[in-house]
């Protein structure tokens, strides 16, 4: 009985406590500032945040910059996901490839790929191209690498049994030894999808010539010193954030439950 | 078909490497149960993998023979199917997925695959089961899995790494019946390496057992016991004197095992 009750408790809590914190840290916020009286262009209180950000989704201007910021983030994973992944397959299938392809991981993957950007910049001016571009070569590393890692931590054990029970190397390669390297391959695309998000943001606030996305929405009310407009670009990008890495573990739940702890 | 091993050696690492095997011969009898018995390291599951065709013995032979055509080349791995220790289940594929792989890889149409896969799922137990994967399963269940995988195949050969040594007591002997039941009703020619004498015994025609590493044949000893077997012929006179017989012969063996990785620790 008491356990029972003890455990029922314990799951209230869990329920509870995260969204209880949040209202409280918002409360305490807004009592202090409105209590030492400090200047809205310093820290406003939460309650005028949540009037800009209302004004700003009823007048659009979060939806499109959200939204172009949304369709630079996709395109750069994208690209980044095919060219990662195919790099990556070729490594894990040809030792030849791999060899190649590994020096110059070695060589690029420690750069910060943020100093790229004024090279980038150069070359491809400050439209779509060079978002796009700096935010699929830093993504592009670490799918690589887990997908060629995967590849080649497969189990023998499955590939000896695919033999023996008849498989030729192509049907290993395509009916083993991708799938087996799946769970890695996706954790590699989270990886990316998260610098994703931090370079096309990144990107928008440095010399954006189109004067759009949420970096740029940013940089912008910061610069005017309209900090409501911060702090509210802040709260969307923080839920952009979220509701993408949720729907991505949504996602490799779909394609890979085998993966997944609950299974065993 | 006969499993001809001829003066089989298998050298790890190399020249001055570790002898997993050493001069293995032995004439492995078609549609007879035998069990290789011996001292863990002594190349039992390396024998049965040179035999299946996915290992490359250092030197000797291995030939499947069949008996009414003795002069025929046959390609090792062709005629045989392995159960593995671990089971080695796609985690992936679900049940009846792991079932028809083999049959997939050879291009056998869909609705065939699938028609014989059910009929084996349900010869084995696991009707209803067909679209779980082997993670949501027991040891016992994923076990009957890697079975029909191998049964569907319809090899004349069933070559079997210690099938059911991760299983426990009550499971191992449940599935110990189903296989002597199925060895009655397909009498394939089966190579069942296991570490357990009792087990030897009551499942095989003959045991070979094996010595500590380099594994050589020790000695080969019949088993009479009438078939069908069941687990209570454990309990008769015959199968106590096979079981002290082994014992003695294993019993060094397993001592000399000892003292090999007792020397290693201390070196």
């Amino acid at each position: 009985m008491s356990r029972h009750a003890g455990r029922s408790t314990t799951r209230w809590a869990e329920a509870t406590l995260p969204a209880l914190t949040v209202v409280l840290f918002l409360l305490a916020w807004e009592v202090m500032v409105r209590w030492r009286g400090i200047a809205p262009i310093f820290l406003p209180p939460p309650s005028s945040i949540a009037v800009y950000l209302w004004r700003m989704i009823a007048d659009g201007t979060m939806e499109y910059h959200l939204g172009v910021t949304l369709l630079r983030i996709f395109a750069g994973f994208l690209l980044a996901a095919v060219s990662g992944i195919a790099l990556g397959v070729l490594m894990g299938m040809s030792r030849v490839v791999a060899r190649v392809a590994d020096v110059w991981i070695a060589a690029l993957y420690p750069l910060p790929k943020i100093s790229l950007i004024p090279l980038l910049i150069i070359w491809l001016g400050t439209g779509e191209a060079y978002r796009i571009v700096i935010s699929a070569v830093t993504a592009f590393f670490p799918i690589v690498i887990s997908t060629y890692s995967g590849i080649r931590q497969a189990d023998r054990g499955l590939t000896k049994a695919a033999k023996d029970l008849g498989a030729n190397t192509r049907q290993i390669q395509m009916k083993v030894i991708i799938p087996a390297a799946m769970p890695s391959i996706l954790s590699g695309l989270q990886l990316g999808m998260g610098v994703t998000i931090i370079l096309i943001v990144a990107a928008e606030m440095i010399g954006g010539s189109s004067q759009s996305g949420m970096g740029y929405l940013l940089i912008n009310s910061g610069q005017v010193m309209e900090t409501e407009k911060v702090f509210a670009s802040l709260v969307v990008l923080a839920v952009m954030g979220a509701v993408i890495i949720k729907l991505q573990q949504w996602i490799d739940r779909k394609v890979a439950p085998w993966a997944m702890q609950d299974d065993r | 078909m006969d499993v001809v091993v001829d003066n089989v050696t298998q050298v790890w690492g190399g020249e001055n490497g570790v002898t997993a095997l050493d001069s293995f011969s032995h004439r492995f009898r078609s549609r007879r149960f035998s069990c290789i018995l011996g001292p863990s390291g002594c190349g039992k599951s390396t024998l049965i993998q040179i035999v299946g065709g996915l290992e490359e013995a250092t030197s000797g032979t291995v030939r499947v023979v069949d008996p009414t055509h003795p002069d025929a080349v046959r390609r090792l791995g062709s005629d045989s199917v392995m159960v593995w220790q671990n089971l080695n289940l796609f985690p992936w594929r679900s049940v009846i997925d792991n079932v028809v792989f083999g049959l997939e890889m050879r291009g056998v149409a869909r609705s065939v695959r699938y028609e014989r896969a059910h009929a084996l799922i349900a010869s084995v137990g696991l009707q209803g089961f067909e679209n779980h994967r082997p993670g949501q399963l027991s040891g016992g269940m994923r076990q009957r899995v890697a079975l029909a995988r191998a049964l569907i195949m319809e090899r004349a050969i069933l070559l079997m790494d210690e099938p059911f040594a991760a299983l426990d007591a009550q499971t191992k002997i449940v599935m110990q019946e189903e296989l002597l039941r199925i060895f009655d009703a397909t009498h394939k020619t089966v190579l069942f390496v296991t570490h357990a004498i009792d087990e030897a015994i009551l499942l095989g025609d003959e045991v070979v057992v094996m010595t500590a590493r380099p594994g050589r044949i020790k000695e080969v000893i019949p088993v009479e016991l009438p078939r069908p077997r069941s687990l209570e012929m454990i309990n008769s006179p015959e199968f106590g004197g096979l079981f002290d017989r082994v014992f003695h012969l294993i019993r060094d063996e397993v001592m000399k095992t000892m003292q090999q990785q007792a020397a290693k620790a201390v070196a």
